[in-house]
């Protein structure tokens, strides 16, 4: 037996972290075992990232401790990965074996397919990052801590990209290098995953550590309740709508090699919302763009009025550098006729406001950039944007993704709102829960093709999983 | 508050980095700073005749940057304006000295040739850009030498007029040359051409829903093509625009300043307001201010080398280090957001 083993592989004490405005960090002291699965959780901007930093040591305290039994490895929650770089230069980066002056190319590449198949995965070594999908990449990022042999490893929202059954392989992986003695802490708000994976947790609000929980000891709701403090919120309820005819798409073809569509078909009627599930990288964000028109396709697509929630918010949705009453009509610009040439100022500020108040934007001030704005704000200002015409059509891809669960339940209320008031919803969601909570009709996108399609009544979580692994 | 001192913090660090660099080059040059500073103002702001030709560089500089803002503005950098402003001041200085309308309407046409000629050079780049997306700094930097190289073929040969010495047209009818500002003075009204052209561009940018798709463009590209800018207009058209303002310029030098095209007639006004617009931060009213101080240089310079012997030059080489203390800030401005993120 390792004699270390009773020790603990990290600990943290007195913690304190102050950035202008905020203490992100609050006097936290946590300590993890080594073999435990250890789970922080907190809404977002609790200063779970924060604090994962500090363990790291990228990010300097400004008061506490910091003791850690060797080497502690860190998977960002956005990944820091060369995409031009092939998978084991990215894995072995600053590490490469030599031979002589030179990179010992033959060596690196066995050893990372060593490391892929140890921890239970395969992985072409040679592929360039930037070909791969989200997925993918992030097992690259994980091989790249795994390489440094760490006794801590730290996992920021780890699953946030993942669909589930590459979720359920991830923490295979996880749960091996657990028992072979390393200490993992997941910082996450994915509390199923918390309940299903972790053997601890603590959860974490307004920079303090509120609780802490054997997960045996406790249920989903418990953690909910302890991380928001209190009230977990609801999300709308569905009523009953009269379904109208107002988009379809007919044999629409896009895109090429992975990630493409072939002659898929659909139809999202007014009144619905119709889920499209699949793992990421199987013609969904083709679809989405071809919906949204910023590609070229061919087949049929008719549509009105368009409300879009693109699915990366900082990139594709908003101007980061401008105020919130900017981006508040980015998109709306020309106002409802297409035709205006200056820019309706009072407009909008008054949309902004409606938007802050309507969709609980908590902005300092709307004349603020929006990059100031914690991501949950930004993604609520983005969802409002797209409602605020009362558009017949909404097309959302991941519209919760990578925000706290407050934020989330109001975006999920506010599209089954738009649903209940006779919007045709397209939801295009990576989590299979959420598509199962809002959906009134799943389909399966598999291999850019639709593999199966469920009416809510129909509902067959094990049937949707198989389709979309390519099962039948 | 902090996004306003921000902005204010590039122009004043530019500031002090040309007051910095030029008490250096004195010193190096054997002269006080004090005695370099004063000839440089006494140079530029002493009388009458040196306040003029301080204006005069700076109308010369300004449309020029305002081009170059317009661009930057749209993520696009055009380093062709000088290339721009030769088309557009060639387009005049064919057309004027055959005109016979009335001299309001000769002035207009006169300014709208420029523009013309620079945004059809803009243009060009701009379409590269749009269609097979060429990289605008080497295309805009390439035209440069193609404007020069057509100008010269053309001023030289068929459009050479008939008293001309070098490559020149013939002289504008006396009655289109833009009446004087300042009498006595080389000073023009072309400033004032050039002062409104900055603020239509203010109100563009602030108020315009193509100004707003303009600048989202520059700012979030990808942002805004998913919210349904048409990229490629805005890409092919700000730069036919910038390019458009600077051919104003030339229009400007031609009708105001030289009463016919020359291929001389400037020498790397195009270059130098890339400085001018950054020190300005993009923005039209401080790019005025900016073409003022930059118009002390120009004009004082030249007094500055004759009565402390600081060469021309090294103002030259400092209005290069602007540019580059300006880059390098964005960069680290830049990255830090980037980091913060």
């Amino acid at each position: 037996m390792d004699p270390g083993a009773a020790l603990n592989a990290l600990v943290l004490r007195g913690i304190v972290k102050v950035y202008p405005g905020v203490r992100a960090v609050d006097g936290v002291d946590l300590h993890l075992v080594p073999g435990e699965i250890h789970a922080l959780v907190g809404e977002n901007g609790a200063g779970k990232s924060t604090l994962a930093s500090i363990a790291f040591g990228e990010i300097a305290a400004d008061a506490g401790t910091v003791e850690s039994a060797g080497v502690v490895g860190l998977v960002h929650q956005h990944f820091e990965l060369i995409g031009r770089l092939r998978v084991w230069q990215n894995v072995l980066l600053g590490r490469e074996p030599r031979r002589g002056w030179r990179i010992d190319i033959d060596a690196a590449r066995e050893r990372v397919r060593a490391l892929a198949r140890d921890n239970g995965f395969s992985i072409d070594v040679d592929a360039f990052v930037d070909d791969l999908p989200i997925g993918i990449a992030q097992r690259v990022e994980l091989l790249r801590e795994l390489d440094r042999n760490p006794a801590v490893l730290l996992l920021d929202e780890p699953t946030a990209a993942l669909a589930p059954a590459e979720i359920d392989a991830f923490f295979t992986t996880v749960r091996g290098l657990a028992e072979r003695g390393t200490a993992v802490m997941i910082v996450t708000h994915k509390l199923q995953e918390v309940i299903s994976y972790s053997a601890t947790i603590s959860v974490m609000r307004a920079g303090k550590i509120v609780a802490r929980m054997e997960t045996a000891d406790v249920t989903l709701d418990d953690v909910a309740r302890a991380m928001v403090g209190g009230r977990v919120p609801a999300v709308a309820p569905r009523t009953q709508t009269e379904l109208r005819p107002c988009v379809s798409i007919e044999r629409l073809r896009a895109g090429e090699g992975g990630g493409h569509i072939e002659s898929l078909s659909l139809e999202v009627r007014g009144g619905e919302i119709v889920g499209i599930a699949g793992v990421e990288g199987n013609g969904q964000t083709t679809l989405a763009d071809a919906l949204t028109g910023t590609i070229a396709y061919s087949g049929e697509i008719q549509k009105t009025g368009m409300g879009i929630i693109p699915q990366d918010r900082q990139r594709e949705a908003l101007v980061m550098s401008w105020p919130v009453t900017d981006n508040a009509i980015l998109g709306r610009q020309r106002g409802r006729s297409g035709k205006r040439l200056m820019v309706d100022r009072k407009g909008a500020r008054d949309d902004a406001q409606w938007i802050a108040s309507h969709f609980d934007v908590r902005a300092a001030s709307l004349e603020r950039p929006v990059r100031t704005l914690s991501g949950g704000n930004q993604q609520k200002l983005v969802v409002g944007r797209a409602l605020i015409d009362g558009s017949p059509f909404v097309l959302a891809y991941n519209p919760t993704r990578g925000i706290d669960v407050g934020a989330a339940a109001l975006v999920q209320s506010r599209l089954m709102q738009a649903r209940n008031d006779g919007a045709a919803i397209l939801l295009v969601s990576f989590e299979l829960d959420e598509i199962l909570a809002l959906a009134d009709r799943v389909i399966v996108i598999y291999r850019g093709a639709i593999a199966g399609s469920f009416d809510r009544e129909a509902f067959d979580r094990a049937a949707i999983g198989r389709l979309m692994a390519g099962g039948s | 508050m902090k996004r306003e001192a921000r902005a204010f913090a590039g122009p004043i660090v530019a500031v002090l980095a040309i007051a910095a660099l030029m008490s250096a080059a004195m010193l190096v040059a054997g002269t006080t700073p004090v005695a370099g500073f004063s000839a440089l103002i006494a140079g530029a702001l002493g009388g009458r005749n040196e306040i003029g030709e301080t204006l005069v560089a700076t109308t010369a500089l300004l449309f020029p940057a305002l081009g170059i803002a317009l661009a930057f503005r749209a993520g696009l950098f055009n380093i062709g304006a000088e290339g721009q402003l030769l088309v557009g001041a060639l387009f005049a200085g064919a057309v004027g000295p055959l005109l016979t309308i009335p001299p309001a309407a000769a002035f207009v046409l006169l300014f709208f040739l420029g523009a013309l000629g620079g945004f059809v050079w803009g243009g060009i780049a701009g379409w590269m850009k749009a269609r097979f997306n060429a990289n605008e700094v080497i295309s805009t930097l390439m035209l440069n030498f193609v404007a020069a190289s057509l100008t010269l073929e053309l001023a030289g040969g068929p459009l050479r007029g008939p008293v001309a010495s070098g490559a020149e047209t013939a002289w504008l009818p006396n009655a289109y040359w833009l009446p004087t500002l300042i009498s006595h003075t080389r000073l023009s009204t072309g400033i004032l051409v050039a002062l409104a052209v900055a603020v239509a561009l203010h109100f563009v940018f602030s108020r315009t829903v193509f100004g707003y798709e303009l600048r989202a463009t520059g700012e979030a590209p990808e942002a805004a093509r998913r919210n349904g800018i048409n990229i490629a207009r805005i890409t092919w058209l700000s730069l036919a625009l910038s390019g458009a303002i600077a051919g104003m310029g030339g229009a400007a030098i031609v009708t105001g300043e030289l009463h016919r095209f020359n291929t001389q007639l400037s020498p790397g006004y195009g270059f130098t307001a890339i400085a001018v617009a950054l020190v300005g931060d993009l923005r039209p009213l401080w790019i005025c201010v900016a073409a003022f101080g930059f118009g002390i240089l120009e004009a004082g310079g030249l007094s500055m080398q004759a009565s402390v012997q600081v060469p021309k030059d090294a103002i030259h080489v400092i209005e290069g280090l602007i540019v580059l203390i300006l880059a390098a800030r964005r960069y680290v401005v830049t990255r830090a957001h980037g980091a913060s993120a």
